[in-house]
């Protein structure tokens, strides 16, 4: 309890972690807000009707992305600890590693969840606003009501454990930070965009497989191609996502106990 | 009852030998200097004993029990180590907060130490704007808080101006007299001679002299001491 209290004042006290998470708010406001614009106009070649279930659905899974922030509040909640020296004070107080990295990570874990449900939520009621303001009556499946936010709340969890284990693979703290940014924003859509087959099984693949929306619009001549028809299932991909958290977090736990802390 | 013991600690890097077989010693009620040369394994050897650095063989002991075996740390032994440092962004109170919540000691105490090592008036800045020597002071504040019997201190005087200094030595004198084991590292050696009773000295990881002050000094100055044994006379 001692060690988790420490660990959440770390993220409570850091003005930063209310920057990321005005941030994940933004892009998920933003994803929500302009996915019926975009989805609107045929130009771009990936035209769907706006008054279907589906295209409602789709909406409201942009407010999924809020964990693009979360991995990077958990990468600095490990690597400010090296980058500051604030480590050495950490692994004092609590010389038995796994327990202070252990309590890293459950804070990381719950913090993350609840992180990104706000960012979600507030997503939710921006495409809520977007799709009123395009007068679509269409009701969305009324399960992602529980589905969504329930999807956040893993995604947040499983994301910010990545973020500390990444923090402690790679004590850099800048150079853990971008290349988060990097894997997450780019190869990991490049893989998904160029390798579908494999994309599915990246995280950015699995959090989007947890919207449960199979979907395949653009095709041969148009310039953007969705297809998510063969990704996962929700629940494989939860469970997949899962294993992901604990390999990373196994890793973290391997690194931290024998390195020497300076 | 809480004695430090070096009891053959060694410990490699990849290509230097930073501690070498090293046997040593530091008494409660008594201040230790652990002197050498930079880059002596003086850190080194520090960081491995508080369980920081895991030591290639050999053990170091506080009270007979390895730093990781100690179940509350910092209620026994407090740290200041060269390379520890604060969260900028977040104020000398804040800092201490965390360190007071991970290791079960009442907030209360963060004021009380901030008031012995005269940083009161700015616990609620941000350590980011700290000088040199407030930073070393907020660290002294740190090993105090869980008001430990034993205090580990590398190279405590850094940063600290000549007030500092004369302060620093008082206030270590006074831990002592309460009984407390301190072990203080150096290459500062005039100032040494008047803070410490007893000294160690290693050179290239290898312990060099170890004694009271007086029977290492023999009368001379510990500088000149230090001279005779360090680079050969
Ligand atoms: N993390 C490390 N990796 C490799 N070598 C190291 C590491 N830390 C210390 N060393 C080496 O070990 C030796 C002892 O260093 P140490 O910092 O313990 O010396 P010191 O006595 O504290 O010196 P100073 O008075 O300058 O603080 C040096 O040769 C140093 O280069
Ligand atoms: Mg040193």
């Amino acid at each position: 309890m001692k060690l988790l209290k420490s660990e959440f004042l770390k993220l409570v006290y850091q003005r930063r972690t209310y920057g990321l998470l005005l941030a994940a708010m933004a892009i998920d406001v933003l994803a929500t807000a302009a996915t019926p614009y975009v989805l609107s106009k045929s130009k771009l070649g990936i035209e769907m009707s706006l008054s279907t279930p589906t295209a409602v659905d789709a909406i409201y899974a942009k407010s999924l992305g809020g964990y693009l922030f979360v991995v990077i509040v958990g990468v600095f909640l490990m690597s400010s600890e090296f980058a500051h020296h604030t480590a050495i004070a950490t692994f004092l107080a609590t010389p038995k590693r796994i327990r202070a990295l252990g309590a890293k990570l459950i804070v990381a874990a719950m913090f993350g969840a609840v992180f990104n449900l706000v960012a979600s939520a507030v997503g939710l009621a921006s495409g809520a606003i977007a799709l009123s303001a395009y007068n679509i009556k269409v009701a969305p499946d009324s399960y992602i009501w529980v589905d969504y936010p329930a999807s956040a709340m893993l995604t947040g969890a499983v994301l910010a454990v990545i973020g500390v284990a990444i923090g402690t693979l790679i004590r850099n703290q800048n150079l853990a930070v971008s290349l988060t940014m990097v894997w997450l924003f780019l190869v990991d859509r490049l893989i998904a965009f160029i390798f579908p087959d494999w994309g599915k099984w990246l995280p950015t693949g699995l959090i989007t497989s947890l919207s449960d929306l199979h979907i395949k619009v653009g095709g041969a001549n148009s310039p953007i191609t969705i297809d998510t028809s063969s990704f996962l299932d929700p629940w494989p991909a939860a469970g997949m996502l899962l294993v992901y958290g604990i390999v990373f977090s196994m890793a973290a736990v391997l690194t931290t106990l024998r390195r020497d802390i300076d | 009852m809480s004695t430090i013991e070096f009891k053959g600690l060694v410990k490699k890097y990849r290509d230097v030998t930073a501690v070498d077989d090293l046997w040593a010693e530091a008494k409660p009620g008594r201040i230790t200097g652990f002197l050498g040369p930079n880059g002596a394994g003086k850190s080194t050897a520090l960081r491995c004993l508080l369980g920081l650095a895991n030591p290639t063989s050999g053990e170091s002991l506080i009270g007979g029990r390895p730093y990781s075996g100690i179940a509350h740390p910092l209620q026994e032994v407090g740290a200041v180590l060269d390379s520890s440092g604060f969260n900028g962004s977040l104020t000398a109170r804040q800092n201490l907060k965390i360190i007071c919540a991970a290791s079960g000691i009442d907030y209360k105490r963060i004021n009380e130490v901030l008031e012995l090592v005269e940083l009161g008036n700015v616990k609620g800045k941000r350590t980011k704007g700290f000088s040199l020597g407030m930073r070393q002071r907020l660290s002294l504040a740190v090993a105090l808080l869980g008001d430990p019997q034993v205090m580990v201190l590398d190279e405590p005087a850094n940063g600290l101006d000549p007030l500092g200094i004369v302060w620093l030595r008082k206030f270590l004198r006074d831990l002592a007299d309460q009984g407390r084991t301190i072990l203080v590292s150096s290459h500062q050696l005039a100032e040494m001679q008047h803070t410490v009773d007893d000294v160690i000295i290693i050179n290239h990881g290898k312990l060099v002299v170890k004694g009271t002050i007086a029977e290492v000094t023999k009368g001379k100055s510990l500088e000149e001491a230090f001279m005779n044994l360090v680079v050969g006379a």
